[in-house]
């Protein structure tokens, strides 16, 4: 008698089962559809693209197999690429992450005038950075602009006793945009500017969290000095924020595009010395006509992305969560 | 260990005055608790004293030395917050450590890396290490050293910020509040502990809690503070039944003393036109407050001092609370009674309550207590 009930129940359960199965994938269908669509889908056709000589226009391509990937690690037009934008990501993410910390520290502390201080940090933030680009353009220019012509002053004072000082007096300062040696450093201190407020107000979000009480056991337990309750207390609280911020400001470093257009239209800097990747991409890709080997830079790009992203939900899952 | 003065302590937070001129000594190894209602002001004196919070005027001095402008950091207490403030990123065991490390190891070698080859550093690892295990063990949470407090419940969070406060030796421990986290029973049971541990350690205890059971049960002495004042610091059996202050005797008892109104007319003592004493010969005002705990009634048929209805009724098992509504005024007051007296507190009944005059205490309009019309009113009759 089990027997047969058991098999009769094992017949007739699987049907609610399927259906509600079936009601669950009808449910996520359309977000499964557009997420496809909208993300999947040209991921994939990218990465078929990057295989091929595509030029948009054309009626058909080849396949060209791993040229276009080769192409990348051996022309020098594309080492300097690299240097560029791992120049600028190296720079700028720490520097910016560093001052964003350290000026959400002290805006933290201050009562009502953080307030103001939070503003103005934040300001270059809110502006266009194309618009931005422009007026520091402006402000760099090598003869009518407002740096050189400041730095002029300090010529015939003590300033001079400087190397550089010295050397600008006697035969120029920098051309700045113009000059290879300057051009990518300028470019990471205007992505440093334009940045920092933004991780400063990251910080500060995570400051609010961290609990009032703990300072005071801190002091309780014998930490003196501000730099004992930072490393105690708030530097601990602070851990997933450092991570999301680190994270975005890489992806945001890694993006960097708009200034180098405004300031360098026709290639990237002189000698290319900041032809960094989503120019080249824009280049290659837009520009050029040559679909392939943008390509070929995007799925790179997608991968130096897909690498840190992963680096951050490791650390979230392990070191950072409590 | 050393005792800690707290002379004429002030503190104003802009317009409004949260302490009003504290001073109290606390003898070497006292458990003393601070009581009182939210906002009296017994935290902020906790956190004056333990110099989280500087006080507007007056002194705070420990061992006889003058800590007023002394750093927290540098006064040797020990705290255990409300929120038991644990560091969240640290294991059991690390947080227990803190005070150890900041105390006892240079800059250098608390260092993450670089610290573990300074010399000296892994004896002192050691120590602490020794340290931090006889804390846990102390407070049988010694399985629980490697996990973050994360994955504590509210009992054993409680049990590692007193570890973290008992590992060094302090010259006092200062607790602010911290059962109130708790459940009842386990409340019950740690208040029991810290008690233990306060004998064990024989430590000076501060205590804040506005619990009066937590007061009475574990000091030697109580100081119930309101409105910014301590009115009162005495044993908890002196406190319970010879208060200063109304609002002493009010806040403390559960269920709370009765109050009824006294007058005196000539040589008569009356309350609702009850002669209480008919050859008072002492100087009073007119107008008094008569405050009866509930144990001081008693249920009476023959001549009552006061008749009113059953409007309420509370069993608990061992003991009886019934509150009568008297008919002269509607004014409750509370009785406690035997269970054997149970039927004649049916809801509606009548009855008649009667009290020992020994057994009132007599205020004056203002609340302060007067004992000499007490004696007075006491010894009439015999003098009589």
């Amino acid at each position: 008698m089990a027997v047969v009930d058991h098999s009769v129940a094992g017949i007739a359960k699987p049907k609610p089962d399927n259906r509600q199965a079936r009601a669950g994938w009808g449910l996520v269908a359309p977000a499964l559809t557009l997420m496809a669509l909208i993300l999947l889908v040209p991921i994939i056709v990218a990465a078929v693209l990057s295989f091929t000589n595509y030029s948009l226009g054309n009626p058909g391509f080849d396949w060209v197999g791993v040229q276009n990937y080769e192409r990348l690690f051996t022309r020098s037009t594309y080492e300097k690429m690299f240097i560029a934008t791992f120049t600028y990501v190296v720079t700028v993410v720490p520097i910016s992450v560093g001052l964003g910390l350290g000026a959400a520290l002290l805006v933290h502390s201050l009562g009502r005038i953080g307030d103001i201080y939070k503003t103005i940090y934040f300001l270059p933030v809110m502006a266009t950075l194309l618009a931005m680009a422009i007026a520091w353009e402006f402000m760099l220019h090598p003869t009518i602009g407002m740096v050189n012509r400041t730095l002029e002053m300090a010529c015939g004072t003590w300033f001079e006793a400087l190397p550089f000082f010295a050397n600008g007096c006697a035969e120029g300062f920098p051309l700045w945009l113009g000059d290879r040696d300057y051009a990518i450093w300028v470019v990471c201190f205007i992505g440093i500017w334009q940045g920092f407020g933004f991780n400063m107000v990251l910080f500060l979000a995570g400051l609010t969290s961290v609990h009032r009480e703990l300072y005071h056991a801190a002091e309780m337990d014998g930490a003196r000095s501000g730099w004992e309750r930072f490393r105690l207390v708030t530097w601990p609280a602070l851990g997933p924020t450092t991570v999301f911020v680190v994270t975005i400001s890489c992806i945001r470093a890694f993006q960097v595009f708009d200034t180098i257009e405004a300031f360098w239209p026709q290639g990237g800097g002189p000698n290319k010395s900041a032809y960094v990747m989503m120019f080249a991409i824009f280049e290659k890709g837009i520009q050029q006509n040559l679909i392939g080997i943008g390509s070929a830079i995007t799925m790179l790009f997608l991968l130096f992305v897909m690498f840190l992203t992963l680096i951050q939900r490791w650390l979230v899952e392990r070191k950072v969560h409590y | 260990m050393s005792d800690l003065q707290i002379t004429s302590v002030t503190k104003d937070f802009g317009e409004t005055s949260v302490l009003k001129g504290v001073t109290l000594d606390v003898k070497d190894g006292e458990f003393i608790s601070l009581v009182g209602p939210s906002g009296c002001g017994k935290s902020t004196l906790l956190r004056i004293i333990a110099g989280l919070e500087t006080p507007t005027s007056g002194n705070i001095s420990i061992g006889g030395k003058d800590v007023t402008q002394l750093r927290a950091a540098d006064r040797n207490l020990s705290m255990v917050f409300q929120s038991y403030a644990l560091y969240p990123h640290l294991t059991v065991a690390e947080n227990i450590a803190v005070p150890l490390q900041m105390r006892q190891m240079t800059a250098l070698q608390r260092l993450p890396v670089l610290g573990t080859v300074m010399p000296g550093a892994r004896i002192q690892k050691q120590d602490i290490a020794e340290a931090v295990r006889n804390a846990a063990e102390m407070l049988e949470i010694g399985t629980l050293l490697d996990r973050k407090p994360g994955q504590l419940s509210g009992g054993q969070r409680q049990r590692v910020a007193l570890g973290r406060a008992l590992v060094r030796d302090p010259a006092a421990f200062l607790l602010d509040e911290p059962l109130s986290n708790l459940d009842a029973k386990l409340r019950v049971q740690t208040r029991a502990e810290i008690a233990e541990l306060h004998r064990r350690l024989k430590a000076t205890f501060i205590y804040v809690t506005h619990d009066q059971v937590e007061a009475m049960t574990m000091s030697d002495r109580i100081a119930v503070m309101m409105g910014g004042e301590i009115l009162q610091c005495a044993a908890p059996d002196v406190i319970y039944e010879d208060p200063d202050d109304i609002r002493v005797a009010e806040f403390i008892g559960s269920p709370k003393i009765n109050i009824l109104p006294v007058e005196r007319n000539g040589t008569e003592l009356t309350v609702f036109d009850q002669v209480l004493s008919s050859h008072f010969y002492g100087d009073s005002p007119k107008v008094m407050q008569l405050g009866l705990r509930p144990e001081a009634l008693r249920l009476t048929q023959s001549a009552p001092l006061l008749t009113g209805r059953v409007v309420h009724f509370e069993n608990l098992g061992s003991e009886v609370f019934a509150q009568v509504a008297l008919d002269s005024d509607g004014s409750r007051v509370t009785l406690r009674a035997m269970p054997a007296q149970r039927q004649s507190l049916g809801l509606g009944a009548q009855v008649g309550l009667t009290f020992d005059l020994s057994a009132a205490m007599i205020f004056d309009a203002e609340g302060a207590r007067l004992r000499r019309v007490e004696l007075a009113a006491t010894r009439a009759p015999e003098v009589a």
